[in-house]
Formats: structure tokens, sequence, C-alpha cells
């Protein structure tokens, strides 16, 4: 078996350590228990509910039954929940000349359920001695029913089955695809399924793959040159992050601040409280000290706006930034940056971490020591180049290359603060430097 | 030193590809019985190294199987061709790598592989080093 299914391999530099066709058989089992379970149940289901129930509605023949005992079934308690119920008649009916008497008859399922009252009324609305109309089998006459009907909520009980099926046809029709395809095959059939774009949203990807579009950049005219470029970040967000966290931690240590002040007030300090929640307490307030900045700075320095004259950018090219600062402020220095990083995701255990690294950054723009007045705000105009030998961004699942314009500022009295641009670089054509 | 018995190579490859440049190659197996042979897949492609997870995407991508039971002989050199896209281009970062690669994948019997690669170089960016935050 060992010659056909490996249980482990050597690591790789794909990181694989385990054997794929053991991988492969693993989730088809797992995927093919949830398939079985999900079609046994459903079966069981149908067996014993959608069958007898349409069969009862649609091919049951009517006739005239007379109620000769009534009672009250009483069913197997199950778990919690007590004893079930459900109304049982004695009846008898007479086909084709020949008299039938049942027991125990009421509806084709024949469940039972825990409302007593319910039950007891049905029980009590049938009187013994009276006929009443009754369905009766007509392969099998002596299955005999006395109300039609379907039993609706019981319906929704069914989806359970079916999500069975569903989660496991689905896992099992994946695995099958991938088993015995190389990662290659297994690429291709991904990016034709993730061409099929109905809205052809991913035109410019055509062009340049993997290049991420420029939508959300393009979308927005400015008034001073082609594009406002929008911020990476909204500060409303990060605003409203900072004060969850906030109010988390501190609401949390509070009460055991409060613990700690107690136990002082009555005389008898509780010093391992007092120690053993000093640091929390000092995390508290760093939280809110830098709450507090981060209200300073977005409340404070007014927004930042920044234009630029074409966009996606291409390498070697020159194009003009239009830069607006609002606010009352006294600035110590105004900086625009034109910064590159690399940004990859991985994996760490359970964790999904992510790594960056600045590979390109250039002072586009500075000015120092001046005034903005409210109402008046600051303006100018500065040139961005991205080098001609440049990386172009490019977006895939785990890795990224991107672009961005950063606005630093330096403000007396204030925090720092800095505003991040997102920018999109096509590729160099290249074609005079091979 | 090389005893694979499969042979890749590309025609005269320049120092670096540029985006529609046209690529051409063959390969051809030798020393495999053509009835042992169940497919062969033929990929261009690119793929990520460094210290994300891997991502990869197909440009190019042809699978020969056996026609009507008959086997194909790959003792005798299979062509291909394919016009390079725009993007993405080569990238030696740090932290995140972008290789180009022609991949030749033969499966055998008895879900045995042989796997070749070529790696090739698009466009002109050159290495990039860390900069000061």
């Amino acid at each position: 078996m060992s010659r056909f299914i490996r249980l482990y391999e050597k690591k790789r530099g794909d990181r694989r350590t385990g054997s794929k066709a053991f991988g492969n058989l693993g989730e088809a089992l797992f995927f093919g228990f949830f398939f079985v379970i999900g079609c046994a149940a459903f079966a069981f289901m149908f067996w014993m509910l959608l069958w007898p129930e349409w069969r009862a509605n649609r091919q049951f023949a009517e006739t005239t039954a007379t109620i000769e005992d009534r009672t009250l079934g009483v069913g197997a308690a199950s778990g919690d929940s007590g004893p079930t119920y459900r109304p049982e008649f004695r009846i008898r009916y007479t086909i084709d000349g020949k008299t039938y008497t049942q027991d125990k008859v009421y509806a084709v399922t024949g469940i039972y359920s825990d409302d007593k009252q319910i039950a007891q009324a049905t029980v009590d609305s049938f009187q013994v001695g009276q006929e009443y109309p009754c369905w009766y089998d007509p392969i099998n006459p002596e299955r005999v029913v006395l109300v039609r009907g379907y039993s609706g909520w019981l319906y929704l009980f069914l989806l359970i089955p079916l999500s069975f099926i569903v989660i496991g046809a689905g896992g099992l029709i994946y695995t099958l695809l991938r088993w015995n395809t190389s990662a290659e095959r297994q690429a291709v059939l991904t990016q034709r399924a993730a061409k099929l774009d109905l809205f052809d949203l991913d035109r410019a990807n055509r062009e340049y793959p993997t290049v991420p579009a420029d939508v959300n950049v393009t979308n927005s005219p400015g008034t001073t040159l082609a594009y406002r470029l929008p911020m990476v970040a909204s500060t409303g967000w990060t605003l409203f992050a900072v004060a969850l966290a906030c109010v988390f931690w501190n609401g949390i240590i509070a009460i055991f601040v409060t613990m700690a002040i107690r136990s002082i007030a009555r005389g008898e300090p509780d010093w391992f409280l007092v120690v053993f929640v000093t640091p929390f307490v000092a995390i508290g307030v760093s939280l809110v000290v830098y709450f507090v900045r981060e209200v300073l700075v977005h409340t404070g320095v007014g927004p930042t706006r920044l234009e630029i004259s074409a966009h996606p950018l291409a390498p070697g090219e020159c194009y003009d930034a239009y830069l607006s600062q609002a606010g009352r402020l006294t600035m110590n220095s105004l900086e625009v940056w034109l910064a590159c990083e690399e940004k990859a995701t991985y994996r760490q255990g359970t964790d999904t971490r992510t790594e960056t690294r600045q590979v390109y950054l250039e002072r586009c723009f500075v000015r120092e020591g001046f005034e903005i007045h409210q109402g008046l705000p600051f303006e100018s105009r500065c040139q961005v180049r991205v080098p001609e030998q440049a990386m172009h961004s490019f977006r895939a699942d785990h890795n990224e290359v991107r672009w961005k314009l950063v606005v630093k500022g330096s403000v007396a009295g204030w925090p720092d603060y800095s505003r991040e641009f997102q920018i999109v670089v096509n590729p160099n054509d290249g074609h005079d430097q091979a | 030193m090389n005893s694979s018995p499969l042979r890749l190579q590309l025609d005269d490859p320049p120092a670096v590809y540029q985006p529609g440049n046209m690529l051409t190659g063959q390969f051809c197996l030798e020393g495999v019985t053509p009835a042992d042979i169940r497919a062969v897949e033929v990929s261009v492609l690119w793929n990520t190294e460094g210290k994300g997870e891997q991502d990869m995407s197909v440009h190019y991508f042809e699978r020969i199987e056996p026609q009507n039971g008959d086997p194909v002989d790959f003792r005798q050199p299979q062509r291909f061709r394919t016009v390079l896209p725009n993007s993405p281009l080569s990238y030696d970062g740090l932290i995140v790598k972008i290789n180009w690669l022609v991949r030749v994948r033969v499966f055998l019997a008895r879900g045995k592989e042989i796997v070749s690669e070529a790696p090739f170089w698009l466009g002109t960016v050159p290495r990039a080093s860390e900069v000061a935050p």
C-alpha cells in the first residue's frame, strides 16, 4: 500500500510535509462521512414523513369510519423533555364488503408531540360511536388515517440532512477533482472559474494581470487635478476601534481596581490584587492616552486632501500632485513621501500574520515652519515620479507590492500624524532595455 | 550528473524576456516506455517565494494525453510557445519574490511523476533593498 499512498513526505520548498495522496484520502473520507450521514438521515425522513404524507394526500381513498374507542397515547420520555402524546382511535370501516378494525389510528406519520393539551383536544373532538370520514390505502386497506395534510414546520428539519448532503457532496466533488491533479491544472481551473465575471469588473486586470484595479482611486474626481486619492484607512473607523478597545479593556480593569480600592478602604488591603492589577492599569492608561492622542490628531488637524494628475502611474513618468491641509495649525513641517512596501501574509499555527518591508521611500515635498489658518487650508503642488526600473504594484492572495503616497505632519504642541493614500503603479514596458 | 529522462530547454533564451516577447522551447522524454506515460503537462507560470504563503498563477497550460489509446512518442521533441504577459514582472524583493518558469510534468503509471523546470526572467526590475521607514 505504501507504494501507492505514502503517509508522510519530506519537507519541501512548498512547505508540504504530509502525503498529498493521504491528505486527499482523508478529505474524501471526511466529506464522504458527511454525505453518507446526510443521505441516511434524508432517506429516513423521506420514508417516515414525506412519502407517507404524500401518499395519504394524493393516493389514499376516502370512506367512512365509526369511532369505537379514543385514547390519549403516551410516548416514551426522551431526555429532559418528559413524556410525549398523540391522539389514538380505534375505528371500524368497510371496504368492498369487508369490515376492518384498526387501533391507534390518527395521522399517517404517527408522530408524538410534547403538547398534551393539543393532543387531548384532538381526542375530545371525536365522539365514540359517531361516523367520520377516513382515508385508506388502496394497496393495503388496513392502513388508514383520520386526518390528512402536511406536517408544515417538520419539513424544516429536512434542511439538516440536506445541508449535510450539500457540504459532503461539494467537498467530495472538490476532492475528487483535485485527486491526482497537478497544482498547475488546479490553478488553471481556478483561474477559468475566476474569469467567469458577469459584470466584467476584471477588464483592467487582463492587460496587466496581478496589478490591482484602480477603480477606487479614479472614481473620485479632484477639484484641482484629475483624481482625488482615497485615504488608506478611514479616520472614523480608527477612532472607533481605539475607543472600543479602550472601553473594553478599562471596563474589565475597573472591576479589579474597585475591588482593590475597597479592600484598602476596609483597612484590609489585598496587596496581591494591587500588585497584580497594576500593570493592567498601566496598559489601560496607555490606551486612554493613545485614544486622546488620536482624537486630537483627527479632530484638530483637519482633513488632508491629495490629488494627482493621472492614474495609474507609469514608472519614469512625472505626475503633478496637489496637497491640501486644513485646520488651525502651527506646522513644524509638512511632507509628502512616495513609498513602496512589500507585504506578505502567512500562517503560523492557527494565526494569520502579516509582515511588511519598505523597499522604496522618497520625499516629494517638504515645507517647514508655517501657519495654517482656520478656513484657509494650506495648498501646494509637487511632482511625483516613480523610478523607471521600479517594481509595479502587485497583488496576489498572500503577497503584495504596494505603492502609496504618505503625508506626514509635525504640528507644534500636537502629536505627529501620518496619512496614507494608495496608488497603483503599472509595469514598465521596458522594451528598450532588453 | 543530470539523470532525469526529461529534457526541457528554451530556444536561445535571452538574458531577460520582456512582456509581449514570444517564449518558445521544447522538451523530450528518453528512456521511458511510451505506454507508461499517462499524460504530460506543460505550464508557463509564475509563483511567489519568500515570507508569505506561496501564490501561483498559470499563464500557459497544455495537457497532452494519448489519443484513442495511442501513446504519444515523447522521444520526439515536443514544442511549446506562448506570448508572455505584461505582468507580473520577475521580482527579487526582500520578503516577496516572483519567479517565472516553464514546468513540464510527466505522469507515469502507478502515480509516479517526473518534473522539470526552466526558470526565466521577465522584465528588468532590479533587486530590492530595504530602506529605513
